[in-house]
């Protein structure tokens, strides 16, 4: 323990221990107390109001008490007590009356012949005179008169006259004094050193411990008679000094055990016990400023409990881990064991020597050692548990660090990986990016031959019908044909019969008639007329069809053509056939003197064809009814100022649902469809938007919701219908 | 039967089809022809067709459309469908429901169209007849289900522990007859307009 202290603390610890010895030693040496030359014979009148003169004292000789024993102990008195002293008679003359008493309020030797008063010699400590610590009376010269004292006490009276030389007296005082220096020197070295460290290390315990080091020096002072050199002038201090010291060693005591145990932590239902003490003690203290002084002093006594209870409450404390208790506990402990002493000396049980008196100053002063060592000790702990704290903190600072370091390595580690990553993820999407272009040029491949598809089941179911009737009027035609030959052959028998005049001509005539007849020969007719009309109708239906797709030309064909767009439109419109005729009313305003124009005309029909398509949808999402549906294809021109055409308008408009304006905008974008997923590639007017750029055609939507869509495509005449600047 | 006359309803949007078709079929079947689908659901009600033809493709509605439309009331006749271009989802998805029996595409094969059309009037021959085989059979188990519920009742009326016990199980005879006839009557009903 004291290893962790500081070097000067070493030289404290010597010096204290060099003073103590030194203190024991005095004890030791001069240990005995001022032997009695013989015992005196005490009688004691009370006088409790403090008012018997000494006149009167004679008149009351019938209640006076004998008093027994060396120390007799008359316990507390209210005012003033009259003691005769005899049995000094044949004393030598230089023999003294010493009452060692240090705590009575006054003294005063009163020598009497009968009422008369010879001789007054005030004494006592109150005086605040050194030589009156011990009060020293002289013996009256004549032995017949009688010595009475006059004492006044608050505290309890004990009263150890004894006869002595005057000597003795004085190696009694001095021994006293140099007992109470040492003391003293002890306490202030204590005293100052704590002041130090109490400053120094700024904790509250030592600034209780100071305090409480204070207050026990000035008891013991006190116990003395030392203080009333002090202030033994004030009449109240004089009286009330011990106690109010008393009191106040008491409460520092308390406070410093409650903030060295830490009470609130360790022992918290104690803190009602301190309480209780401390409020003990301040009422001692108000009781004696109340001018209550021996309720005051018995206060205090009462607040002797706080030794034990300390005693307890250090143990206790000790138990529940906090480890400087036990100091506390053992210098409590000492500190009990010197009071007891001291009572026991008090009540006689042990001798009153000066040994004996030791015991209770030894007893503080250790007492204030351990205590001393005590806090030491538990600034050890502190200044430990906060080393092992600041460690702890050092410890995880140096661990944050490296936290904070391996962080930054796995963050760099990952910055890095995310970077590749990054790479890696930019190559993929360029790739992704050359595979969605492949992919989408296939889409555009296989959106166009799905135009091919349609168109191609347009001319087929177009071209079935006039094949089917051409086909089943033929076969017909044979059968009647035949019919009409068997009916010809009957007529041409019986006519050649006739001729010739043979018999049964007639008969063969009317064979032909019922043939005729039979067959029905006048339906055949029509119906044969009809036939052959129906295979001439097929036939031109058939070469229309075909004479409408060569306008188309070559439908992968890049090379500009010269194409009537009205030509172009009719085609479409036919291809599509039933796609479009059988879905919707189809108008149609195609004028003649629309001038041709260079184009690639199979593209152009795929985005005629696309575009009226769609407008059928249009038309079908709105009615129910056919007959209601209205797609209306309009051809038109814009001439300039000089009456000229620049450039062809095709207009396709339907009285359908129409569009919002997010789907207008969002119109040409690819992929984007409005019709159900797998319904369309969402590509039709990407592609039809691509084809016009690559005429330098523009394209326009006027709609508006529930209303219809009319999609304007405008053909400018100046650059499509030269080819050569095309050819560049 | 078998030396019935056919009669055939065809129905298509282009006239020079239906004279075709009339030329070539007058000599085999009693042809009848229409270019309106209105007038062609008149005409089923005024007479009874064994078999009809209707174009796929035609303006308002289509063949298969027709044919879900005169179904509910002439379940039995039986219906083909003649197309100009195999308008393969709709027709499959039609002969998969059981409105079409048939599927003939133009340009028609006439030996092969009139083959159809004999083997439709067979089914639709077969169909009635089955049909009426099947009221019958209602009808007699609703006569013998009668027949349990007099018995029953005279059982009862006797009221001596054999005839009650008599009368129990005439009861439980008669719920299964009925329970029977529920039964049949339903497989009838789902039958009706298969193909």
């Amino acid at each position: 323990m004291t290893g962790t202290r500081p070097p000067y603390g070493r030289v404290w610890v010597w010096t204290v221990s060099a003073l103590l010895l030194g203190f024991a030693f005095t004890g030791c040496s001069t240990g005995e107390s001022p032997r009695n030359v013989d015992a005196l014979t005490l009688e004691a009148l009370n006088d409790p109001d403090g008012s018997l003169r000494a006149e009167e004292v004679h008149l009351r000789l019938a209640a006076l008490d004998t008093l027994d024993g060396e120390r007799p102990n008359l316990g507390s008195l209210s005012d003033a007590v009259w003691i005769r002293v005899s049995g000094w008679q044949g004393a030598p003359r230089q023999a003294r009356i010493v009452l060692d008493n240090p705590t009575i309020d006054s003294i005063e030797a009163v020598v009497m012949d009968g009422p008369r008063v010879l001789m007054r010699t005030p004494s006592g400590a109150a005086f605040g005179r050194t030589e009156d610590l011990i009060p020293t009376f002289s013996l009256p010269l004549n032995e017949a008169h009688d010595l009475w004292f006059r004492i006044r006490s608050t505290k309890p009276l004990v009263l150890p006259f004894t006869l002595t030389q005057e000597q003795r007296v004085e190696s009694l005082r001095d021994n006293r004094n140099l007992a109470v220096a040492l003391y003293t020197g002890i306490v202030l070295a204590i005293l100052i050193y704590n002041c130090f460290l109490a400053f120094s290390t700024g904790q509250q315990a030592y600034f209780s411990y100071v305090l409480v080091v204070l207050t026990v020096g000035l008891v013991q002072w006190g116990f003395n008679g030392y203080d009333r050199l002090i202030w033994g002038h004030v009449p109240w201090l004089a009286r009330n000094g011990l106690t109010m010291t008393g009191a106040a060693s008491g409460l520092a005591a308390l406070t410093f055990a409650r903030e060295f145990l830490e009470v609130r932590r360790y022992t918290p239902g104690w803190n009602r016990v301190i309480n209780g003490l401390l409020m003990v003690y301040a009422s001692a203290m108000v009781a004696a400023a109340a001018g209550f002084p021996i309720v005051a002093y018995n206060l205090v006594n009462l607040g002797a409990l706080s030794a034990p209870a300390m005693l307890a409450l250090s143990l206790i404390s000790w138990r529940r881990g906090n480890s400087p208790a036990l100091w506390f506990f053992v210098a409590w402990l000492i500190f009990l064991i010197a009071v007891t002493m001291q009572a026991l000396r008090d009540f006689g049980v042990l001798a009153f020597t000066q040994f004996t008196a030791l015991f209770l100053p030894v007893g503080t002063v250790l007492e204030m050692l351990l205590l001393s060592f005590a806090l030491g000790d538990r600034i050890n702990l502190l200044k430990r548990s906060s080393d092992a704290a600041n460690a702890k903190a050092l410890a995880v600072s140096l661990e944050n660090e490296r936290i904070v370091k391996q962080q930054n390595a796995e963050l760099e580690e990952r910055v890095a990986r995310r970077t590749k990553d990054l790479a890696t993820a930019n190559s993929d999407l360029s790739r992704t990016l050359g595979e969605l272009q492949g992919a989408q040029d296939q889409l555009i491949q296989t959106e166009k031959l799905a135009s091919l598809g349609q168109m191609t089941a347009g001319i087929a179911h177009e071209l079935n019908n006039p094949i089917n009737y051409v086909q089943s009027n033929a076969t017909s035609l044979r059968r009647d044909l035949e019919e009409l030959i068997e009916i010809v052959d009957a007529h041409v028998d019986a006519l050649a019969a006739l001729v010739e005049g043979a018999s049964g001509a007639d008969d063969l005539a009317e064979a032909a008639r019922q043939k005729a007849r039979q067959l029905d020969l006048s339906f055949l007719k029509e119906e044969s007329r009809q036939l052959i009309a129906g295979i001439l109708e097929g036939a031109d239906r058939t070469a229309r069809i075909v004479g409408g797709l060569r306008v188309f030309g070559r439908m992968d064909g890049d090379k500009p053509v010269e194409a009537s767009l009205s030509d172009l439109l009719e085609a479409s419109i036919t291809v599509l056939g039933d796609r479009a005729r059988s879905r919707a009313r189809i108008e149609v305003d195609l004028p003649e003197d629309v001038p041709a124009l260079y184009c690639q005309s199979g593209k152009l029909s795929q985005v005629f064809m696309n575009i009226i398509v769609n407008a059928v949808q249009a038309t079908e999402g709105r009615w129910s009814d056919a007959e209601e549906r209205l797609v209306r294809v309009e051809l038109d021109r814009a001439l300039d100022g000089d009456g000229k055409a620049h450039s062809v308008i095709v207009r396709v408009r339907d009285n359908g649902i129409g569009m919002d304006e997010e789907t207008q905008q969002r119109l040409f974008d690819p992929f984007f469809t409005t019709k159900e997923i797998g319904k369309g590639t969402g590509l039709g007017l990407s592609i039809v938007k691509g084809i016009l750029d690559d005429h330098g055609a523009d394209i326009r939507v006027e709609s508006e919701m529930g209303e219809g869509t009319t999609f304007v495509l405008t053909f400018p005449l100046d650059i499509m219908s030269n080819p050569n600047s095309e050819a560049a | 039967m078998e030396e019935d006359i056919i009669r055939v309803l065809y129905l298509d949007d282009e006239e020079p089809n239906l004279f075709s078709f009339k030329a070539a079929f007058r000599r085999d079947f009693e042809v009848h022809t229409c270019d309106e689908p209105h007038k062609a659901v008149r005409m089923l009600e005024d007479h009874e067709f064994h078999v009809v033809l209707s174009d796929q493709r035609m303006p308002r509605i289509s063949g298969v459309e027709f044919f879900e439309l005169i179904m509910p009331d002439h379940p039995d006749i039986s219906r083909v469908l003649v197309t100009g271009y195999a308008d393969t989802d709709a027709v499959v998805d039609a002969i998969n429901k059981g409105q079409v029996y048939r599927f003939v595409s133009k340009p028609w094969n006439e030996e092969e169209l009139r083959s159809v059309i004999k083997a439709a009037y067979a089914l639709n021959r077969a169909r009635v007849n089955s049909a009426r085989q099947g009221h019958q059979v209602l009808s007699a188990l609703d006569d013998f289900a009668a027949e349990a519920g007099r018995l029953q009742g005279m059982a009862q009326a006797t009221g001596d522990g054999l005839a009650h016990s008599l009368a129990s199980d005439l009861r439980q005879l008669e719920e299964g007859i009925r329970a029977e006839r529920t039964r049949y009557g339903k497989w009838m009903e789902a039958q009706k307009g298969q193909t």
